[in-house]
């Protein structure tokens, strides 16, 4: 089945791409939930991410993404493959279509160590390139992983992440590849603070032929403070934060100030990447800071 | 080889604590190698419980034997003496031993004086690492004879996670990324192309998810 998503028909329409980040929070009152779907109203956002247990035990992605559908918000139901096994994950993708979700990211997901639930058993059945595989077929031949059919709609969009900061680049586009020779209709990336890194693994997904066939969204994080920036670079082995970005937040003074020089980068960094070659769109990393999305939005002036 | 390491003295204290003669009982295969459960250990061990259950005015005989293999009846044997005159046996093989022990005598209780951690190897003196996860359908010739089902903390087949980096893995600063080497290693013996194909998801059945294994070889039965 044809993925039908807003987020499918802009990407195929070759439109520039915009998509935001939800996290969800530890709460049954779907607070968070409902800030995002005010702060997003009407303005050019495409889609809207929802983390799946991302930094730590939060209400469900898929719960919180079909209460954006709700809202008339459309998400990306993000899955991981650490909290679930194949039979799991396929039940969840299965109640996701009913529920409306029309877009899916499959990742492996931060270790549960990293989350603050060492004690725990992780799952890792699957990988996320197997679970994009997965999900194809389901789409595209409307059966499961053992081939056990299943009746009703299920055009789902696949979209994958990638870590443009993860080297050597040869093995950093074997990984890619993979994942869009499995699937994936759309890639968002991690938090680029380096464009010059970016655009050089940018250059190799455009010879490796990746830009062709799944459009790459760029993920662009707001930083509101160098204390923030460290933290999640000494937590995180993801996040490639260069110097220079980290003096310029602590040289700005103050909470406010480097909260503005936060925003002054992001803006700086989107209207960089929006110059480069193959590149399909912008996915703000929002998660957390929900509720300043028009802010950031006009800060780059992409409302 | 199997590693396994002691548990702690007051932990012991608490499993013992309501005997009068206990038998600490040494193997003298893998934990005698991964020094944690041979002959010296079980020294060790039984001086030390002694001198903790002094201090802790209890009165219990500790008695001391090593046994040549203790997952092997043959061997056990050996110790069927001092496992009959001691209330309980506090075993130091791995866990294959203990069971061993405790199928073997059904009315002696049977403890374990080791936690057993991996199937591995002796790095560099002293250091001990896990290198087989015992997944039963061995993949390590997709991998460059690099395991990623043990050494790759997410278990993935198909390429490293974001978090990889050339010099440390997501989780642990301290430790290589498992995927790094494994492709350092697929490009070294000109492989390369191998990591480039999809790996379907693994049966998991061979492994812990089909329950406890048996291997049974006709060609080898009475």
């Amino acid at each position: 089945m044809k993925p039908d998503s807003k987020l499918a028909q802009k990407i195929e329409k070759g439109e520039f791409v915009l998509t935001a980040e939800l996290l969800p929070q530890a709460q049954t009152d779907g607070q968070a939930v409902l800030a995002v779907s005010k702060a997003l109203s009407g303005n050019g956002i495409a889609a809207v991410n929802v983390a799946d247990n991302h930094y730590g035990i939060v209400m469900s992605s898929m719960a919180a993404s079909a209460a954006l559908t709700r809202d008339g918000v459309e998400p990306v139901f993000q899955m991981v493959t650490r909290d679930r096994n194949r039979i799991a994950l396929q039940s969840d993708l299965m109640g996701a279509a009913f529920l409306g979700i029309k877009n899916v990211l499959c990742l492996t997901g931060y270790h549960q160590s990293l989350t603050g639930n060492e004690a725990s058993a992780n799952v890792f059945d699957i990988d996320s390139i197997q679970l994009i595989a997965l999900v194809k077929r389901m789409r595209d031949e409307g059966c499961l992983l053992e081939g056990t059919a299943f009746t009703g709609e299920f055009g789902m969009l696949i979209g994958a992440v990638a870590n443009p900061f993860m080297t050597p680049l040869e093995l950093n586009m074997i990984r890619l590849a993979k994942k869009v020779e499995a699937g994936a209709d759309f890639i968002q990336t991690h938090a680029i603070f380096d464009i010059e890194k970016f655009e050089a693994w940018m250059t190799a997904a455009c010879r490796e032929g990746i830009t062709e066939k799944a459009a790459i969204l760029a993920g662009v994080m707001p930083l509101d403070s160098a204390d923030e920036a460290k933290k999640h670079g000494d937590m995180f082995t993801d996040f490639v934060i260069p110097d220079n970005v980290l003096e310029r937040l602590e040289g700005a003074g103050n909470a406010e100030a480097q909260k503005q020089e936060g925003l002054a980068i992001f803006a700086e960094t989107v209207q960089k990447l929006k110059t480069i070659k193959g590149l399909r769109g912008i996915h703000i990393l929002s998660g957390g800071k929900e509720t300043r999305i028009p802010e950031l939005l006009a800060a780059v002036e992409l409302k | 080889m199997i590693v396994a390491e002691r548990k702690c003295v007051p932990e012991l204290l608490d499993i013992i604590k309501d005997l009068q003669n206990l038998l600490v009982l040494g193997c003298g295969t893998c934990v005698t190698v991964c020094l944690a459960g041979g002959e010296r250990e079980v020294g060790i061990i039984a001086s030390a419980l002694r001198m903790t259950t002094k201090l802790n005015d209890l009165k219990i005989n500790v008695e001391e034997l090593t046994i040549e293999r203790q997952c092997d009846n043959v061997f056990i044997e050996q110790a069927a003496e001092a496992i009959e005159r001691n209330d309980a046996v506090l075993s130091l093989g791995c866990g294959a031993g203990v069971q061993a022990i405790a199928e073997r005598y059904p009315e002696k209780p049977v403890y374990a004086g080791l936690n057993t951690t991996f199937i591995g190897i002796l790095e560099e003196r002293g250091v001990w690492t896990e290198k087989c996860a015992a997944c039963g359908n061995c993949v390590l010739h997709n991998f460059g004879g690099i395991c990623p089902v043990t050494r790759c903390a997410k278990h993935l087949l198909n390429g490293p996670c974001g978090g990889s980096k050339e010099d440390r893995c997501e989780v642990h600063p301290d430790r290589e990324c498992a995927w790094q080497l494994i492709y350092q290693r697929l490009k070294n013996i000109g492989q390369l192309d191998r990591l480039k194909k999809i790996t379907p998801p693994k049966n998991w059945k061979s492994s812990l998810a089909g329950g406890y294994r048996t291997i049974i070889r006709e060609d080898h039965r009475i």
